[in-house]
């Protein structure tokens, strides 16, 4: 196999027809140069490898990555693989046959990845790689090319935004904990109870649409979960669907509107359990929601709350934070919609939603999608 | 009774809740509050209402409410920002506004509001200015201290 096409050949052995060439072909010569130049100033490691695996040519930043000169590694006459990426960072030795960069050879297509090189002094470093096959006139593979990128710094900086968010969620939630035993020491013996169990249950609702925040690193939270952890009775209890009919598609909320609509769910269902639908075994409520898209690719939340087969409603003497949050606040708060019935038949609530595009503040202009 | 009685204050803040919160406490100093919880609106009342006193959550979702601050001092109208950060979370512009720290205390926001319409008197009896013991001029000239208010 390997006599059926000509190798490549490594670099001290190719500058010598190259000396030739100098003199005859002048263009030729000039293209080495431009080649030498872009090679040896570019900050990515750049190995060129021959069918064997052996490296034949590596850049400047190359070198300076593994801490192997050129001729060094030439001298070892041995794959690549057995020079840098020799052993586990648990110790363990890594052979040729288990490398992924290898593998790029034989598989015939471009392969990236991340994998823990060693360096000459011994130290392990994570790097990024690309492997892409170099091919003959008649398409044989005959080599391959390799990218490495150094990532240590990406890694270092991943493992401390994973650091962050732990601290944030722990924080977060303590927090609230606080808040609450605070406000357990402050009022005891000096609130009657009900008002404490309304605080204590507002607590549990907010911590409770945090913990659907937490699941997606605070960047998103998934409107099925913000309904149905908001509908359940406690955390370790599931939504019961002989009460709840739940219907409409699922969709990524902006952590704010995720906590806005917990906190507004969690108050239609209080005020369901006291007085409405829920007040009674036979009683049911469903909800139902839709998405439309907006004028200016965004995404409107229609969201149904329909009360049955409880008490006959009449309508409140006094309007509560339920009612405060959901028809004054949230149209605010999201420039939509919300309006409370009280039919007799039961309670129907609805609300519009225009749904904040999900990312964070400067995202755009980071990944160049701002508009000029 | 204060200063503060029958003021009209536009309340710029983005959370549901803590706008609810804020704009009780400011109903109960005697105030007119006008609330705003995006920054189109609060832009659009600050550019065509009148107010006394304005108070403006820094961090508005996406946004941040400095282009409202901007109108507020063309307008000459005082105003302090509401922000968990303090005064270090503000942009170097901004920094000789009064800053509440949050969580809303109604003592501080009182406090810090009378101050913002005694200012100018203030400056007047204080030399120097800068940073000064607290006490502020009531409405008949009287000393009152924030932490003596109910």
């Amino acid at each position: 196999m390997l006599n059926s096409r000509q190798p490549l050949q490594s670099i001290a052995a190719a500058s010598t027809p190259l000396v030739s060439l100098r003199r005859g072909d002048s263009q030729l010569f000039e293209t080495e140069r431009r080649l030498n130049a872009v090679l040896n100033n570019a900050s990515v490691s750049i190995f060129l490898m021959d069918d064997r695996q052996h490296c034949i040519y590596m850049n400047r930043a190359a070198e300076q990555l593994t801490g192997w000169t050129l001729d060094e590694v030439l001298a070892r006459d041995c794959p690549l693989h057995d020079i840098v990426h020799h052993t586990y960072p648990d110790g363990r030795p890594f052979p040729l046959e288990e490398c992924a960069i290898d593998r790029a050879f034989p598989e015939n297509n471009q392969e990236r990845g991340e994998e823990v090189f060693v360096h000459k002094d011994g130290h392990f470093f994570p790097v990024g790689f690309t492997a892409s096959p170099i091919r003959d006139d008649a398409t044989n593979i005959i080599g391959t090319i390799i990218e490495v990128r150094d990532i240590s710094e990406e890694k270092a900086a991943a493992e401390r935004q994973r650091l962050l968010i732990n601290e944030l969620n722990h924080r977060v939630k303590n927090t609230l904990a606080t808040v609450q035993s605070i406000a357990a020491q402050t009022f005891r013996g000096q609130t009657d109870q009900t008002a404490r169990s309304v605080f204590d249950a507002r607590m549990a609702a907010l911590s409770t649409a945090h913990n659907v925040l937490v699941e997606d690193n605070w960047e998103s939270a998934n409107l099925r979960s913000v309904i149905e952890r908001a509908l359940a009775p406690h955390l370790l209890a599931e939504v019961d669907l002989n009460r709840f009919q739940l219907q409409g598609p699922d969709a990524r909320l902006h952590p704010k509107v995720a906590v806005t609509l917990a906190m507004a769910l969690h108050e239609l269902m209080t005020n369901a359990a006291k007085y409405g639908a829920l007040s009674v075994p036979e009683g049911q409520v469903v909800l139902t929601w839709s998405l439309h898209d907006l004028e200016d690719n965004r995404q409107q939340l229609d969201l149904r709350w329909e009360e049955c087969g409880g008490p006959v409603v009449t309508s409140p003497t006094r309007k509560g934070f339920g009612s405060r949050l959901i028809e004054r606040q949230l149209p605010m708060e999201f420039d939509g919609s919300g309006e409370i019935t009280y039919a007799p038949a039961g309670v129907i609530c609805e609300l519009q939603i225009p749904l904040t595009t999900l990312g964070w503040v400067g995202q755009e202009t980071v990944e160049g999608r701002q508009a000029l | 009774m204060t200063l503060l009685v029958g003021r009209r204050v536009l309340l710029v803040e983005d959370e549901s809740l803590v706008a609810m919160l804020a704009e009780d406490m400011l109903v109960d100093l005697g105030c007119e509050v006008v609330v705003a919880m995006r920054l189109d609106k609060a832009l659009a009342l600050a550019r065509n209402k009148v107010f006394d006193l304005a108070v403006l959550d820094v961090n508005l979702g996406d946004a941040r409410s400095y282009p409202i601050a901007d109108l507020l001092f063309e307008h000459r109208t005082p105003f302090l920002f509401a922000t968990g950060y303090g005064r270090q979370g503000l942009e170097e512009a901004y920094k000789a506004v009064p800053v509440l720290q949050k969580p809303y205390q109604a003592a501080l926001l009182e406090h810090l509001l009378t101050r913002l319409l005694t200012g100018e008197a203030q400056a007047r009896k204080v030399s120097g200015g800068g940073s000064m013991p607290c006490p502020c001029l009531g409405p008949d000239g009287q000393t009152f201290r924030a932490d003596h208010c109910p």
